[in-house]
């Protein structure tokens, strides 16, 4: 239909003609392109009717770019050149990609920042290897609505931090696609479901991707979207089910355990096991063990699903912690959807199904649904649709400052709606202090070193004051895609600092994942260190301030009091080297109290100095 | 009509940072909130003035749009809380009830806080679900009872009483962080 709506030339600005508008969601296995055609999300096949699009990359010695499945093919032939999952280097620094080092094999470059991939055609940042698969899936599109898109939503997945989207626009920008939104996947899923039943309740969606899961929980009511929580395991997928299979095909054949061809075939031969199972109760695994005779043996549903249970399992902590987040019980839901080619698998969905104590909803494919929601969303941003439709989506982790101590202050907490702002008051710790630096983290744990660094930046200029005198108010902005940034000002100068926080690298997913579970394992070490660290930061406050006046007030003392400032503050510098909060606190005290005598002499000197040749009239105003 | 749109055309005007929560929605300030009209007129609001709204816009009503919209998750966020709520108002009137300088010691109130934690301890050292469990009713009814109190406390606005308020908000502050470190570990317990 869409197709037959002819412009005559020039009049194709009319204001109430339908502009077009794209949704893509840019995946780690695959990607896909969708948009609103006659009021109907479509995904947008290429020409010979394939709706996927592999995410794969290769690049060739004369320059010429190929993506796709042909590209896919060529990866065991030309893997150097070929790359696979970029999505995972989104954002990344060499020092968070050097775990998946192992099995990627890129040769990456030391340079600093994110990471870059040396190739035939020279070096490729992810930003750049994404922006190939956009480009094709917008010819894809341009071909199809005939004409170019005026305005695309991306999708992303809901844990993806500041760098990872950031480095998503990028790709974007690159390809020449107009961004109007960061979409969080889970949430574009859920639009495609609630636009299509027109349903209104509290949703969850389940989205076990091949290497990724995430969980959200949205409320729909009146046409709006709202995410009350999200969590994930970020490296957990159907790639894992894909190799418990394969062990123990390889433990049942035996065969070279160590040879990579022979690896690479009994992975494949798991992977079509597992899709076959999803509807077949028994296949056979035929495998072709290496100058041997061939291999074959039966393997029941059952026996697989015994095999991928405790990868299955594995998706219920964020499950649980979702819904404490959010705030309900699993009866609560009105509905589950699943999402993500791995929820093909029955035991999957048998699981959720206990979990969540009602029948998944799975009748959207799921390897098109988020596509098709970012569609819908992009048809409405662009003014096509009367739909009353608003997406609120929240940060999936915790921003925060690193404070004295190597301590995080958190400033905005997890699971808070977007847009956000956040302001929060700060002072100097020392006594003339003209500069403040101001350190931005993201994670869940109680110290700088468990967060993930986000930027750094510093406020300079701060006259100088004694300390706790300055008071620096630092400003968080996150927007509606999620992007963050920070001003700092200080308050009764109005020196300013501002950054648009653009890090140079991120996290792996696996340290995400990790700071997450961490957080929740260790809290209570997490209080213990906690209370160490504050206790030093008071303790050196105390020893600070007391040689600031000793160095210009000693004198005021006697030689007695003296003594015992003296044993005080070595009891205090001791007690300072341990390790135990509770010593470090009555170490300062002590040296408080044996001060105290010192601290009234200055303020009656100061007091007198202060009154010295002014009549009472110079008081009265 | 909202203080964000003309009355007379709609169009968004410019961001006015000190409005109140309250008169950003148009509601009147009290301690008492119905949350599910809150958030039917906070979303209703968002409707029009998100920045989705304004997706093809100029730069400066973008960041109009930005201004308000954000201020109404803040409004959501802060009044749907009983505890941010009844501190919100009361610094309102120039109370500080949490954070620097705020730090006041009831002693009973101190003895049944540490008793309380002593409790969690222990329940935790011994990995008792049922024991968390409990303890986890008893604190969220004691946090239900602080509310009670902060409806009297809080009836007329500005409260007449604002110590006492001050007081129960800081009470309050430490059920709640009671209730979340019993989550978490009830969630470890779990997840073990």
């Amino acid at each position: 239909m869409a197709l037959l709506q002819i412009a005559e030339p020039g009049m194709s600005a009319a204001p109430h003609e339908r502009r077009l508008a794209i949704g893509i969601d840019l995946g780690t296995t695959h990607s896909l392109v969708a948009s609103v055609l006659s009021g109907v999300p479509t995904v947008i096949p290429d020409q010979e009717g394939r709706v996927l699009l592999p995410s794969v990359v290769r690049y060739l010695r004369d320059g010429g770019v190929i993506v796709g499945e042909v590209a896919r093919l060529a990866a065991a032939l030309d893997p150097h050149n070929t790359i696979a999952s970029v999505k995972r280097l989104m954002g990344r620094g060499l020092a968070d990609v050097r775990t998946l080092a192992g099995y990627l094999p890129y040769d990456l470059s030391p340079e600093g920042g994110m990471v870059r991939i040396r190739t035939v055609a020279g070096e490729k940042s992810p930003v750049e290897v994404s922006a190939e698969i956009l480009r094709v899936l917008k010819a894809r599109a341009v071909e199809a609505l005939g004409g170019e898109p005026e305005g695309a939503v991306i999708t992303v997945p809901a844990y993806f931090d500041d760098a990872q989207r950031q480095a998503t626009k990028d790709a974007a920008r690159l390809a020449g696609l107009p961004v109007l939104r960061l979409l969080a996947e889970p949430t574009a899923a859920a639009v495609a479901y609630g636009l299509d039943k027109g349903s209104e309740g509290v949703f969850a969606i389940y989205d076990l991707g091949g290497g990724t899961f995430d969980i959200s929980i949205l409320r729909l009511r009146q046409g709006v979207f709202e995410v009350l929580a999200t969590a994930g395991d970020s490296a957990l997928g159907g790639d894992d089910m894909d190799h418990a299979i394969a062990q123990w095909l390889m433990a049942e054949a035996g065969g070279p355990a160590a040879d990579p061809l022979w690896r690479r075939q009994v992975l494949q031969a798991a992977r079509s096991a597992k899709e076959a199972l999803s509807t077949a109760e028994e296949v056979q695994v035929h495998l072709a063990l290496p100058s041997q005779r061939p291999w074959q043996a039966p393997l029941l549903r059952a026996q697989m699903e015994a095999l991928v249970a405790p990868v299955i399992q594995r998706t219920l902590p964020a499950c649980r912690r979702v819904l404490r987040d959010a705030g309900l019980a699993p009866s609560e839901l009105d509905g589950v959807v699943l999402v993500g080619g791995a929820t093909r698998v029955p035991a999957v969905r048998a699981t959720v199904q206990t979990f969540f104590q009602r029948a998944p909803l799975a009748d959207i494919d799921p390897d098109e649904v988020v596509a098709l929601g970012a569609a819908i969303q992009a048809d409405v941003l662009l003014g096509n649709q009367r739909e009353d439709l608003l997406l609120m989506d929240v940060i999936p982790l915790s921003l925060g400052l690193e404070t004295m101590g190597g301590l995080v202050e958190r400033i905005i907490p997890r699971n808070t709606l977007i847009p956000v702002a956040k302001a929060q008051e700060f002072t100097t710790f020392k006594d003339g202090q003209t500069a403040m630096s101001i350190h931005v983290v993201q994670g869940e744990r109680d110290l700088v070193q468990d967060c993930r660094s986000l930027a750094r930046f510093s406020l300079r200029g701060i006259p100088p004051m004694v300390a706790g005198a300055a008071r620096i108010r630092v400003t968080f902005q996150v927007d509606a895609d999620g992007l963050l940034a920070v001003s700092a000002q200080e308050e009764s100068s109005g020196v300013r600092a501002e950054v648009a926080v653009r890090p140079s690298y991120g996290l792996s997913d696996a340290e995400i994942l990790g700071m997450l579970e961490d957080s929740f394992a260790h809290g209570a070490g997490d209080a213990a260190r906690r209370r160490i660290a504050e206790a030093r930061v008071e303790g050196e406050r105390v020893r600070e301030a007391l040689d600031a006046v000793l160095a210009v007030d000693a004198g005021l003392l006697d030689a007695a009091e003296s003594q015992v400032l003296d044993s005080a503050r070595a009891s205090l510098l001791l007690a300072l080297g341990g390790d135990d909060a509770d010593a470090i606190a009555a170490a300062a005290k002590a040296v408080e109290d044996a001060a105290e005598p010192l601290v009234q002499r200055r303020m009656d000197n100061a007091v007198r100095r202060a009154m010295a040749g002014r009549s009472i009239d110079d008081w009265g105003d | 009509m909202p203080p964000a749109l003309c009355p007379a055309c709609g169009a968004l005007q410019p961001f006015r940072p000190e409005l109140s929560l309250f008169a950003v929605l148009g509601l009147p300030e009290a301690f008492t909130v119905d949350v599910a009209l809150l958030r039917e007129r906070v979303f209703a609001l968002q409707k029009r003035l998100h920045p989705d709204r304004f997706a093809a816009a100029e730069p400066a009503t973008r960041l109009r749009s930005l201004e308000w919209s954000t201020r109404l998750n803040e409004a959501l966020a802060v009044l749907r809380d009983p505890l941010r709520r009844a501190d919100y108002l009361l610094q309102r009137q120039g109370v500080t009830a949490m954070g620097e300088g705020a730090r006041v010691a009831d002693t009973r109130l101190l003895m049944a806080q540490m008793e309380y934690r002593e409790r969690l301890e222990d329940l935790a050292k011994r990995a008792d679900p049922a024991g968390l469990e409990t303890l986890r009713g008893e604190v969220e009814q004691a946090a239900d009872a602080v509310v009670e109190r902060l409806h009297t406390l809080l009836a007329s606005i500005p409260s007449r009483e604002p110590e006492q308020a001050a007081a129960a908000v800081r009470e309050l502050q430490f059920l709640h962080k009671l209730r979340q470190e019993l989550e978490s570990t009830e969630e470890a317990l779990q997840n073990r």
